[in-house]
């Protein structure tokens, strides 16, 4: 094989993987937010409660 | 220490700020001379005969494009990163002396390498590559520039207070990692006069690249420097001062998760779109066309985001001008990015390539989208600097209206001058010569260059009528109380 | 998975340099061990023409001229043969341009002359009607800058391997031989010899004057380039 090949190859499947990651991700995203694992949406508070004295939306921790 | 309660130091967003102003005014100044030049060329001698040399199109067009980009964009999207940056992240300026000092640094030598960039472009020194036309020693001093902005970014974020990053810190970051992989490998060069003992030119330099493959480089990094210094910054910016202003929480933040990824993976690959019918192989000019299309997909979805924010909320356009900037920049952007994978397809392109449209076409983005984002977001932040309220109103509303009106006269009058002049390259008479000379095609343009100089000249008045308002808010108008400058920007009469 | 790098600035980059450095590798890389090889018929330039060629980027005269021919016949109807990748093995920097407000100029060196040149350069409306050309009567008076290019090729010789002092073939058979001086006054004694044969197809009497000096205005050199771009 050369390397054109090689490169055709690579580049469809790596591409399909991604898509297939797009999509799960997409799925994940909503319906976590359904179920109710998860609130994405608090962020955009990020931007609103923004002053300095402003409660933290999420407080950063020690351990990270 | 005195007891003063922590506050937001906006030192170094405020010096970015005035240089903002100011190098947008010298910049679209010379973007409106240019204009004048190709419809009369006398503007090419508008300083003597003596001067020519240094006012003509070519060595001014650089001038123009340099600073616009890196001189009125660039000082705006630090302002904002150095004002957005500490409020998302809830931490201040104050609390670091080190960050303070590298915010200073940053902006100081910025301004030296400015002022180096328009004396070399003056003279002619250029690497002829688009958009990164500097020669070494300049590219040289980019990169400490660089690091500069990268230790501020990364400074800031590791003091922070929040825990999660806000959507235009994402920006920020890809902004900072793309430009930095693009400049280095798009300068790769090597300094003749050292290699040589000392022969010639001490900053002349040498391509690493030659013919084809510098194109595809230049190229890559043409189209993203494009990506990451006028869009992905002026996104950012969109998702931090339109949900503030409007006191709204951006629509979807699941929406600009999946437009922030996408506009990453897809944006890099879409420039061989620059390349169409060239010399670079096939394969890859099909796969800048394609990805030009898909790409519409992760822009609009952060148009969409912006637009489906002012959900119900539809009154605060008409009685906000500063709304309206952000609306209608979100507009152009929605339309620019489906303007270019149009123009994109291979058989447009093979009509639009190398025309007018495709002016037209950078400057819809750059004026309507750009440069209304970056406007907007300069009027947003200077209360809060300040603070004092907007000087005046009616004076912003007014700028508005021309400004939008120089922005449609442009791409109009460009559309139609692309398209004419293509068709008359490609003309055949009944014997299958050629129907029209080149000059032909070029005399035709003349109207369409006048009306494309009074729309650019209609730009750079609302530009200056900006700087004033602006200037009187910084010096004159009412000073108003931290709790008037909740959401929506104070503004006098 | 994302929601989990937003939180880690340090993974969060490295993502993103990841997502966004994946099309270069894929798209640019391997093309650089093809693209590069010279077609039969290209040679290296001369001192003079390189020397004419950094004039040419000096006054930004990519911006409205383009250097690539595409494979249209209204195209090569007006301009010539299109363009082939190795053509250009020997051009650094490209300058293909990205706008034609003037004509494509690739194979300009086909249909224009030296006079031609020297009278449009001078005053491009008094040759060509109508044209929104400016003038560049400057380049008559500046001295080209020959050591710079003579350095350039220097560079390019040992780093690059182009073939200088090397018998090359042509289209028709015969051999070609571009010389590269082996000393800087070797060098400009030779684009001085080339800037001869092109100043005496010229009229003006600055640069009659300035090569009686042994100097090299910039509009010869600039010439000699166009004169050769086939």
């Amino acid at each position: 094989m050369d390397i054109a090949t090689l490169q055709a190859y690579g580049f469809f499947f790596f591409t399909a993987f991604l898509v297939a990651i797009l999509y799960g991700y997409i799925y994940h995203l909503y319906s976590s937010q359904k179920k109710g694992k998860r609130d994405y949406e608090k962020y955009g508070n990020l931007a609103l409660n923004d002053d300095i004295n402003d409660p933290l939306v999420e407080e950063k921790s020690r351990d990270l | 220490m005195e007891n003063r309660p922590l506050e937001y130091d906006y030192t170094v967003a405020k010096l970015f700020m005035y240089n903002a102003i100011f190098v947008g005014l010298a910049g679209m100044l010379a973007g409106v001379v240019l204009a004048w030049q190709m419809a009369f060329p006398q503007f090419n001698y508008v300083l003597g005969m003596d001067l020519a040399e240094y006012t003509n199109f070519g060595r001014l067009r650089a001038i123009h494009t340099d600073s616009v980009i890196y001189g009125f964009v660039l000082s705006a999207i630090w302002s904002t990163w150095y004002y957005v940056g500490q409020r998302v992240l809830k931490v201040s300026m104050a609390e670091s002396k080190f960050l303070m000092f590298i915010g200073k640094a940053h902006f100081w030598i910025y301004i030296a390498a400015s002022l180096i960039i328009v004396v070399s472009m003056q003279l002619g020194i250029t690497s002829s590559k688009e958009y990164s036309e500097f020669e070494w020693p300049i590219d040289a001093g980019i990169v400490i520039l660089w690091v500069l902005w990268g230790i501020s970014i990364f400074g800031l974020i590791g003091i922070r207070r929040e825990k999660a990053l806000y959507i235009s810190i994402w920006y920020y970051i890809a902004t900072f990692l793309a430009v930095a992989m693009l400049h280095i490998f798009n300068n790769a060069e090597i300094p003749t006069y050292f290699l040589t003992g000392g022969i010639g030119n001490w900053y002349h330099s040498v391509s690493m690249y030659a013919g084809t493959n510098d194109a595809l480089v230049q190229w890559w990094f043409g189209h993203n420097a494009v990506a990451f210094v006028l869009t992905t910054p002026i996104v950012a910016m969109s998702y931090y001062f339109l949900p503030k202003e409007s006191g709204q929480a951006v629509y979807s933040y699941k929406l600009s998760l999946l437009a922030f990824w996408g506009l990453m993976f897809v944006y890099l690959w879409a420039g061989g779109h620059h390349l169409l019918f060239s010399t670079v192989p096939d394969w890859m000019q099909t796969m800048g066309s394609v990805f030009s299309v898909v790409l519409i997909l992760p822009s609009w979805g952060s148009a969409i985001n912006m637009m489906l924010t002012m959900k119900g909320e539809w009154q605060q356009v008409a009685s906000s001008p500063l709304i309206k900037f952000m609306v209608m920049a979100s507009t152009f952007y929605m339309f620019s990015t489906l303007e270019g994978p149009i123009q994109a397809i291979k058989s447009v392109n093979a009509l639009a390539h190398f025309t007018d449209w495709i002016v037209g076409h950078v400057h819809d983005g750059a004026l309507g989208w750009v440069g209304f984002m970056v406007i907007a977001a300069l009027y947003h932040m200077a209360p809060r600097m300040f603070k004092r309220e907007i000087y005046s109103k009616s004076l912003m509303t007014t700028q508005f209206w021309i400004q939008t009106l120089g922005v449609i006269l442009y791409f109009t009058s460009m559309w139609i001058a692309g398209i004419t002049q293509g068709m008359m390259w490609r003309a055949h008479d009944e014997f299958g010569n050629l129907a029209y000379s080149f000059i032909d095609t070029v005399t035709v343009l003349h109207p369409y260059y006048t009306i494309r100089a009074i729309g650019g000249t209609l730009y750079l008045v609302g530009m200056a009528m900006f700087a004033y308002n602006m200037y009187k808010t910084m010096t004159s108008s009412r000073v108003v109380e931290e709790s008037e400058l909740q959401n929506a920007t104070p503004m006098g009469a | 998975m994302f929601h989990w790098l937003e939180k880690r600035p340090f993974f969060f980059a490295v993502a993103v340099f990841v997502v966004i450095a994946f099309a270069g590798l894929i798209e640019i890389l391997p093309n650089f061990a093809q693209a590069s090889r010279p077609i039969i018929g290209a040679k290296p330039y001369s001192t003079l023409e390189l020397t004419g060629r950094l004039v040419y980027i000096k006054n930004n005269c990519n911006a409205c001229h383009s250097q690539l021919i595409r494979p249209f016949k209204s195209e090569t109807d007006r301009y010539g043969h299109y363009s082939m990748s190795g053509e250009y093995a020997y051009d650094r920097p490209f300058l293909w341009g990205s706008k034609r407000t003037g004509p494509d100029l690739m194979r300009v060196g086909n249909y224009r002359t030296t006079d031609w040149h020297e009278n449009h350069m001078m005053n491009p409306p008094e040759v060509v009607p109508g044209s929104i050309m400016p003038q560049y009567p400057w380049l008559f008076k500046n001295v080209a800058d020959l050591d710079t290019a003579y350095a350039e090729q220097l560079v390019i010789q040992k780093v690059f391997a182009v073939p200088y002092n090397t018998e090359l073939p042509t289209a028709d058979g015969s051999k070609v031989t571009v010389k590269l001086a082996d000393t800087l006054e070797g060098a400009r004694a030779e684009a001085l010899e080339d800037a001869k044969v092109v100043a005496a197809d010229m009229k003006n009497q600055d640069v009659k004057d300035a090569i009686a000096a042994g100097n090299v205005p910039e509009i010869v050199a600039l010439i000699a380039y166009l004169n050769r771009l086939k």
